[in-house]
């Protein structure tokens, strides 16, 4: 029909075979490369006919034997109107997603087994809204509206299982609005990643010694908890510090002053773990970087590629915990792509 | 696909425009019906409010069988097109109870376009299209609403939209209903049953006719193509009733006349005949209507051995057929031997009395025997009436003409044709419609069912069939000016028709309105519902000359790319992004807001810097930083791809 061809470019996808499948992801590859803002262009959109629209039909043939047989003009009146309905729904459902933007905004780092959120944004165009949009990822899907000219932010959570640089799967943007009766979809290939951390175990007893007592001082891990008292927060302290109790008090930000926080300083040294293979390793090494964080001790990293300078703090944990991610791994994202 | 259950608005908006659809069925359907779907609807409701549970599949199963049983018991039989209908409203009503999940909303929005369509089946009527057409917006909303996300508001904009969508495939509809081909029918479904006829029935007994003068529906419309008849010859004969039976006149079924008695009127085609176009709405029966004498060429339409036209099957939606009439040409001048017979007999032994009269005044001639009835009529106190009272004796004659002397137009055709065949002239009741009212905006007279008239034809010798109308005697005025004024102080004119607009036709606006709505009512019955594949040819061969394959398809793709061409421009425009200096702007304003939360930006501070930095201080979903994080990624272009910048790292054990 002319209606489905108009919209040029517009596909009609039928499940295939697997070789023919292979062939297929490479064609979707080279057809929809990874890019971090894409636009829903008319090529890289597709529409079929949902099993509502199926159904819709099936009922249109009903009503046309109704007319044919009962020889009724109104009854060929509304069938035609209904069926006309439909193509004009192909022309509505494809220009719900047409010129939808969807922006790769930022990936959150996880630890393996948790979620790794993923922060998208859906831009609208000008004039029309876009609406019933779905995000679709095997694990998360979100359904959401999109405003003329407005921007949408989407959060997704990924499950994560290995150290390094994880690389989401292509994204399915799908919407049925306004008729339900066809589907409209597209896929994106985010150009997004997000870095996964080594999972933390707990070293072996004697290791925690041996790195404690490399550093400057002793572990005065009473001591830890003494508290001294209050000074103002100034930036750079650590929140978990912060008297939030007070702040809700309406008093101004301070921080607590704990007995013996500068007495520690600590390695976490690769070479102090020789019997681990290198994950065990890394594993150890973040655990004691989350134990001497949450103790608000002075901690360095000293890794075969690799050295962090002794500090504390969100940002140095961040550093430390980022160094022990990408050891071993290159920069640019392994596989997927 | 997950299963999606259905959302409560569409559930609501759905169930408000299922009432909407069988409404008009309304009248046609049993009470009981009506209440299965309001009981399904109001639990349906409870169940939205959760106070109702959704009834066990058992029960839903015993529901369905006990409607189904129930709507045997109520039409005899399950066959036919109103228990279809009412099996088709029973399970709508029953799908309610179990439409949870959001692909039954689909199933109850078919089920409602079916129910759309079995209305037409029942009338095609312009009231009744509009009535759909806005019944059809409010399903197609009901699919939009289906489709929205979860909490959207209920606003104009669906409707609207559905309005638009709808409208935008008018054309494509009109290109199709013009061009698809109208073939025969594929097989034969279940008609009407249990349809009372309307109109003039084929018995005429005392009271059959004037029970008709209570209502002012049409019965027919006839356009005429030059001038309308004068009102003393509009008389629309229907049936020839010339047979006595049972104290009533019946009609002759043409089986059973002997085959040489068959043969149909054939007009000389030398006088100019008056054509008109007559457009019948259904009566379920045969009868088809014409001024005397007519032929007709329309399909379906036979002539008659008593020179009037009928229908092969009964009349069941409204039916148009071309007429030509050539008014007083002489018919049947020579009567066989066997007609002559037929047309004179009468059970002996009945009305005695009217025998003695008869004996008494006899004439030396048949004309003059007739004068002499008529003359009796008028000069003896008779009244014209639509009470008479009541005549429960074999001798109605008698009671008639000697004790009573009141009634309507069958008792004087009743008593005029028994007079008559009392001394062999050849008589018969002939029923049909006498009038119309005249419409000037389209040259169309409109009859309705109040113009129902009974009279009486003779044969003579040397003129063949004559009208006699008895009535005439009685009251002149029925037929110079119509029955209204015949019957100007009768409680029973119009009884059953209280509100009908010919009510009000004393106002002048009102009757404006009226006869243009008619005129109005006319086109559409003409060109619409009685478009048929003659008709298409004929259209089609105006327009195109010559029919070939290649015009259909260019006008189905021509209409296609009419609305379709703007509908793709329209969509696929591309509006201007936004100006690097807006951006800007948009940027400047929310870092001013933020110096504002003691946040400033330093001099010179690269927007990407800034933001990472003000991200500390602010909440992670503040919509400040949301808008911040935009504004950037579009001064950027690209947004941060790489974004870990984030203070709560928390550990979870892995599941």
């Amino acid at each position: 029909m002319a209606a489905v061809k108009t919209p040029a470019g517009t596909l009609l996808f039928a499940p295939l075979t697997a070789p023919l499948q292979r062939r297929y992801q490479r064609w979707l590859r080279r057809r929809l490369p990874p890019a971090r803002v894409i636009t829903l262009e008319q090529r890289r959109l597709f529409i079929f006919p949902t099993r509502a629209g199926f159904f819709f039909m099936l009922a249109l043939l009903v009503m046309l034997l109704a007319a044919i047989n009962y020889q009724n003009n109104m009854a060929y009146g509304l069938t035609f109107w209904l069926a006309m309905l439909f193509v004009v729904a192909v022309h509505f459902t494809h220009g719900n997603l047409l010129r939808l933007t969807v922006v790769a905004v930022s990936a959150r780092s996880a630890f393996p087994g948790q979620r790794a959120e993923f922060r998208l944004q859906l831009r609208g165009t000008q004039r029309r809204g876009h609406c019933g949009v779905r995000l679709l990822w095997p694990e998360s899907e979100a359904f959401v509206d999109v405003p003329p000219g407005a921007d949408v932010t989407v959060n997704l959570f990924l499950p994560v299982t290995s150290r390094g640089w994880f690389v989401p799967p292509r994204l399915t943007i799908a919407s049925v609005y306004p008729l339900g009766l066809l589907r409209c979809w597209s896929y994106a290939q985010l150009d997004m990643r997000a870095l996964v951390w080594p999972k933390p175990l707990t070293p072996p007893s004697a290791v925690i010694t041996d790195a404690s007592s490399s550093g400057a001082g002793d572990a005065n891990q009473s001591g830890n908890d003494d508290f001294l008292g209050f000074r103002d927060y100034r930036e750079g302290d650590s929140l978990r510090r912060v008297d939030w109790r007070g702040w809700a008090r309406e008093q101004p930000l301070q921080t607590r002053v704990l007995a013996s926080p500068q007495s520690t300083h600590h390695w976490l040294d690769w070479a102090h773990f020789p019997q681990g293979d290198t994950e065990q390793r890394l594993s150890w090494l973040c655990w004691l970087a989350l134990h001497y964080d949450a103790q608000g001790q002075v901690y360095g990293l000293r890794l075969p590629t690799v050295t962090i300078e002794q500090g504390t703090g969100p940002r140095h944990l961040e550093a430390v915990l980022t160094a022990l991610a990408l050891y071993g791994v290159s920069d640019r994202p392994r596989g997927a792509l | 696909m997950p299963q999606q259950a259905m959302p409560p608005l569409a559930m609501t908006w759905l169930m408000a425009s299922l009432v909407m659809v069988m409404l008009p069925h309304v009248p046609r359907m049993p009470l009981w019906i009506l209440l299965v779907y309001a009981l399904a609807a109001l639990w349906r409701l409870q169940m939205l409010r959760a106070r109702l549970p959704m009834p066990a599949v058992a029960i839903r199963l015993l529901c369905g069988l006990g409607g189904a049983l129930l709507v045997w018991l109520s039409f005899g039989t399950l066959i036919g097109l109103e228990p279809m209908v009412a099996v088709l409203l029973v399970a709508t009503g029953l799908k309610l109870l179990e439409a949870v999940r959001l692909r039954d909303g689909y199933v109850l929005v078919c089920l409602g376009l079916f129910l759309a369509i079995t209305q037409f089946l029942f009338s095609q009527s312009l009231p009744l299209v509009l009535w759909i057409m806005l019944s059809s917006v409010l399903l197609v909303t009901a699919l939009i609403l289906l489709n929205q996300t979860p909490g959207t508001r209920l606003s104009y904009r669906q409707p609207l939209l559905a309005l638009r969508m709808l409208a935008l495939a008018v054309p494509m509809m009109v290109a199709l209903f013009l061009l698809f081909p109208r073939i025969d029918p594929l097989w034969s479904l279940p008609s009407r049953i249990g349809q009372g006829s309307t109109g003039m029935s084929d018995v005429l007994s005392p009271g059959s006719v004037s029970r008709l003068a209570r209502s002012a529906d049409v019965a027919f419309r006839a356009q005429f193509v030059d001038e309308v008849p004068s009102p003393s010859e509009r008389y629309w004969r229907g049936m020839v009733l010339n047979r006595f039976e049972g104290g009533a006149w019946r009609r002759t079924d043409m089986r059973q006349l002997p085959p040489n008695e068959q043969t149909v009127f054939s007009p000389d085609r030398l006088s100019a005949a008056i054509r008109y176009r007559v457009i019948m709405e259904p009566s379920q029966q045969r009868w088809l209507y014409g001024l005397p004498y007519a032929q007709s060429n329309s399909p379906g339409v036979v002539a008659s051995p008593d020179n009037h036209l009928l229908l092969q099957e009964p009349i069941t939606g409204q039916f148009a057929y071309d007429v030509e009439t050539w008014l007083g040409v002489r018919v049947d001048q020579a009567l066989s031997p066997w007609r002559r017979d037929y047309e004179q007999q009468l059970p002996p032994g009945l009305n005695p009395r009217t025998r003695a009269w008869v004996a008494a005044n006899g004439a030396t001639t048949p004309r003059q025997f007739i004068e002499r009835v008529l003359a009796y009529f008028r000069t003896e106190p008779f009244y014209y009436t639509l009470e008479p009272p009541p005549i429960a004796d074999e001798d109605f004659v008698d009671r008639f003409v000697f004790d009573t002397r009141r009634g309507f137009c069958e008792h004087y055709a009743y008593a005029f044709v028994v007079i008559m065949r009392m001394v062999g002239i050849p008589a018969r009741v002939v029923g049909g419609y006498l009038g119309g009212e005249y419409n000037p905006v389209n040259n169309t007279l409109i009859v309705r069912q109040f113009d129902a008239h009974a009279w009486a034809e003779v044969w003579l010798a040397g003129e063949g069939w004559r009208r006699v109308d008895p009535t005439a005697a009685v009251a002149p005025e029925r037929v110079s000016l119509g029955l209204e004024a015949a019957l100007a102080d009768d409680p029973g004119f119009l009884a059953s028709s209280p509100l009908s607009a010919y009510r009000f036709k004393g106002i002048g606006l009102i009757n404006w309105l009226r006869l243009r709505y008619d005129a109005v009512a006319w086109r559409w019955q003409a060109f619409v519902v009685g478009f048929d594949s003659d008709r298409q040819i004929r259209v089609l061969q105006s327009w195109f000359g010559e029919l070939r394959p290649g015009w259909f398809v260019m006008v189905l793709f021509g209409s296609a790319l009419l609305v379709l061409l703007p509908l793709t421009w329209w969509m696929h425009r591309v509006r201007r992004a936004p100006s690097p200096l807006a951006t800007e702007r948009r940027f400047a304003v929310i870092a001013e807001q933020l110096a504002q939360r003691g946040m400033a930006r330093g001099p010179a501070e690269p927007p990407l810097r800034f933001l990472k930095r003000v991200r500390h201080y602010l909440e992670k979903n503040d919509p400040l930083l949301l808008e911040l994080e935009q504004a950037v990624s579009a001064l950027y272009q690209t947004p941060a791809q790489f974004n870990s910048g984030s203070v709560e790292v928390k550990v979870q054990h892995s599941r």
